[in-house]
């Protein structure tokens, strides 16, 4: 029988390392080869019995994973510092016991347990650059007598390396579980497109897209055609991201599909979508959500909203938010309890923009853009295409850009109606000036008289006529720079409002640049822009018509005070 | 626009009357800076304003302005309706010194 090699011969050890380390490299089951290598070690330095140690990452207890010797103690657990293991792992270098009943560190009571006599005792520490792992204890050296310093050195340069081997196990199973869920997730986010709406047909009157920003998506939107030709549709975002906001939205998406056949409107919907969401909390997580009916016979939409970004009508060139003043869903039930609130929205020969706050998070570009006024751009410059490949286009102008922080989904609804009944507009002044500031005067009697002629009282006519004179000198002095040039004044009158167009022929103005200054700066100039805004409902720079120069769209509703 | 002068012991007063657009501001700012290097305390009457634009009111800040730098005194006096209006639209009625007549504005 082979004996014990030499203690000088170290080197020939390292075939036992060898052996191990491809035990671990090749092994998947970690208790199976900790049992396997420490009955290796065991054998070399000659050992009645052994047990490996770890410790237990949630409570720091000491538990053995690895047991070799005539009573089992696998699973036995031992409050850290305890024992000459315990001792071993504190001190990070190896423990050697000649005589158990001269350490008053031993743990005499587990031999009293199990009927083992302990007489002496090596122990190791199994660490890896500083992580201590735990600890692989031999027990009795075999044909009596106590265990060597070079058994000792044996062990700890054993123990170091099935550190190792240990540590390199537990990095491929993390791997090997990243790859799981990765897979998981790439299964889910496949779920979860599968479940959106494909795309529409081009002549459909509601369009949708979502772009998720990582694999799976907290958006949603539904497109529902029901039979009585109307159609139901939704947008929503769940809070937070990820598997969880996935999840609560799938929930979400299913409630709307489930409930639109069965309540009155989008806000009976969105009222019983609250309660069935708070049947089980999801704490903390809650869903904002705008959803409706859009008839395309008289293009007309019922909308209901919950805490989401205000969808934006735009017609004739001008952008209406509809605001609603209900919270997120699945936060609490009174909430609700009065039912959601309904707005009306005559499209009227315009279209409808729902979205998500992915949409006014991206940054197109590097404009320095406000939120809403960013959103609005980018409808504007895509309005000219047919919705379908309009949404597609403006979701990855955002993408391309590297703006997309979060999910974006985006709906359209568009009045298809041939000849939606115009409203009442007629134009009242029409007049080209040149671009002078000499003329500003002119301009402004032009201006005022006609707001008054329209119904405007004294104190919006001063106002509108400042608001014109500084759109104007705008022009004259950031579009045509002291340059000879004209300006197209046009003041309409369209249902209870009045619209202002100024074009004119100059290179096209960087928007971006004639923002209004922040108001707590105080300083000479780029006051005018900020008048403008304060004055008037709304201010927009719309495509050109002739598709050179620049048109400057104002819009306030007529005030008879 | 108009714009006097009256130069007092102890200060100076600006009377500005009519409309101050853009075709007039540049004279206004102009006339302001000259007067601000005198650094002699400054009232600007409003009171016959009819109409003033942002480049109007920005004259009115520069000058403002340096006054604060060399420590006199600057004040808008009897301000007229739409220069109240056009300042609160600015959100600058709280940043000049405005007094309900000439006198008070030197005085305060």
């Amino acid at each position: 029988m082979p004996s014990p090699l030499p203690e000088t011969d170290s080197a020939s050890h390292l075939d036992l390392i060898v052996e191990m380390t491809g035990d671990f490299a090749h092994s998947h089951d970690v208790e199976a080869t900790l049992r396997l290598g420490l009955e290796r070690i065991a054998q070399r330095v000659g050992a009645e019995a052994a047990s490996l140690f770890l410790i237990d990452e949630d409570s720091g207890d000491l538990v053995c994973r690895a047991n070799m010797g005539p009573v089992d103690v696998i699973g036995l657990r031992l409050a850290p510092g305890t024992g000459i293991v315990g001792r071993t792992i504190d001190l990070g270098v190896p423990q050697l016991v000649r005589d158990t009943r001269r350490d008053p560190d031993f743990a005499g009571a587990i031999d009293a347990a199990t009927g083992f006599e302990t007489l002496s005792i090596l122990c190791a520490p199994m660490a890896v650059r500083g992580a201590r792992l735990g600890a692989i204890e031999l027990f009795n050296k075999k044909g009596g007598g106590a265990f060597s310093q070079t058994d000792s050195r044996l062990l700890q340069a054993l123990a170091a390396s099935s550190a190792l081997a240990l540590i390199n196990t537990r990095l491929v199973a993390d791997m090997a579980e990243q790859q799981g869920l990765k897979r998981e997730l790439e299964l889910a986010s496949e779920i979860q497109r599968a479940m959106l709406p494909g795309p529409q047909p081009e002549d459909s009157p509601i369009h949708g897209i979502n772009l998720p920003a990582r694999g799976v998506s907290g958006d949603f939107f539904e497109i529902i055609p029901l039979p009585d030709g109307r159609l139901a549709f939704a947008v929503g975002d769940v809070s937070g991201k990820g598997m969880n906001a996935s999840l609560l939205m799938t929930k979400t998406a299913s409630l709307f599909r489930c409930l639109v056949k069965r309540e009155a409107g989008p806000g009976a919907i969105l009222a019983a979508i609250n309660s069935e969401l708070l049947e089980t909390r999801m704490p903390g997580m809650f869903v904002t959500m705008a959803a409706g009916l859009f008839d395309p016979a008289s293009g007309r939409a019922v909308l209901a909203i919950a805490g989401h970004e205000p969808p934006l009508l735009l017609k004739d060139g001008v952008f209406t938010p509809i605001e609603g003043e209900m919270p997120p869903l699945g936060i609490a039930v009174e909430l609700f309890a009065g039912g959601c609130p309904e707005s009306v929205v005559e499209l009227d020969g315009g279209s409808l923009y729902l979205f998500t706050d992915g949409l006014t998070e991206a940054r197109p570009r590097q404009d320095a853009m406000l939120e809403s006024e960013g959103a609005r751009a980018l409808i504007l410059n895509f309005a000219a295409m047919p919705a379908g490949k309009r949404l597609e286009a403006m979701v990855r102008s955002l993408d391309d850009s590297g703006g997309l922080l979060d999910d974006i989904t985006l709906m359209v609804i568009e009045d298809r109606r041939d000849h939606p009944p115009s409203s009442e507009g007629r134009t009242l002044f029409e007049r080209r000036y040149p671009a002078r500031p000499e003329e500003l005067a002119a301009i402004r009697a032009a201006v005022s008289g006609t707001a008054r002629a329209m119904g405007c009282g004294e104190s919006m006519a001063g106002d509108v006529v400042l608001a014109v004179d500084e759109a104007c000198q705008n022009i004259i002095r950031h579009a045509y720079r002291g340059a000879e040039g004209d300006i197209v004044l046009r003041l309409d009158r369209e249902d209870d409002r009045l619209v202002i167009r100024l074009m004119d022929f100059a290179p096209a103005v960087d928007v971006a640049k004639i923002q209004p200054r922040p108001l707590d700066e105080v300083r000479p100039g780029g006051l005018g822009t900020h008048l403008m805004r304060s004055i008037m409902d709304h201010v927009d720079f719309l495509p050109p018509p002739a598709g050179i120069g620049n048109l400057l769209q104002m819009v306030k509703r007529i005030d008879p005070t | 626009m108009k714009l006097e002068t009256r130069v007092t012991e102890t200060a100076t007063v600006v009377i500005l009357s009519g409309e101050v657009d853009l075709r007039h501001s540049p004279s206004l700012r102009k006339a302001l800076m000259e007067l601000m290097l005198e650094k002699r305390p400054v009232a600007v009457d409003l009171s016959k304003v009819e109409y003033i634009d942002s480049s109007g009111i920005a004259g009115l800040v520069e000058a403002y302005q340096m006054a604060r730098k060399n420590g006199t005194r600057f004040a808008l006096a009897a301000i007229s309706d739409p220069v109240r209006r056009v300042l609160q639209l600015a959100r600058l009625d709280r940043v000049f010194t405005i007094a309900d007549t000439v006198e008070a504005a030197l005085g305060g």
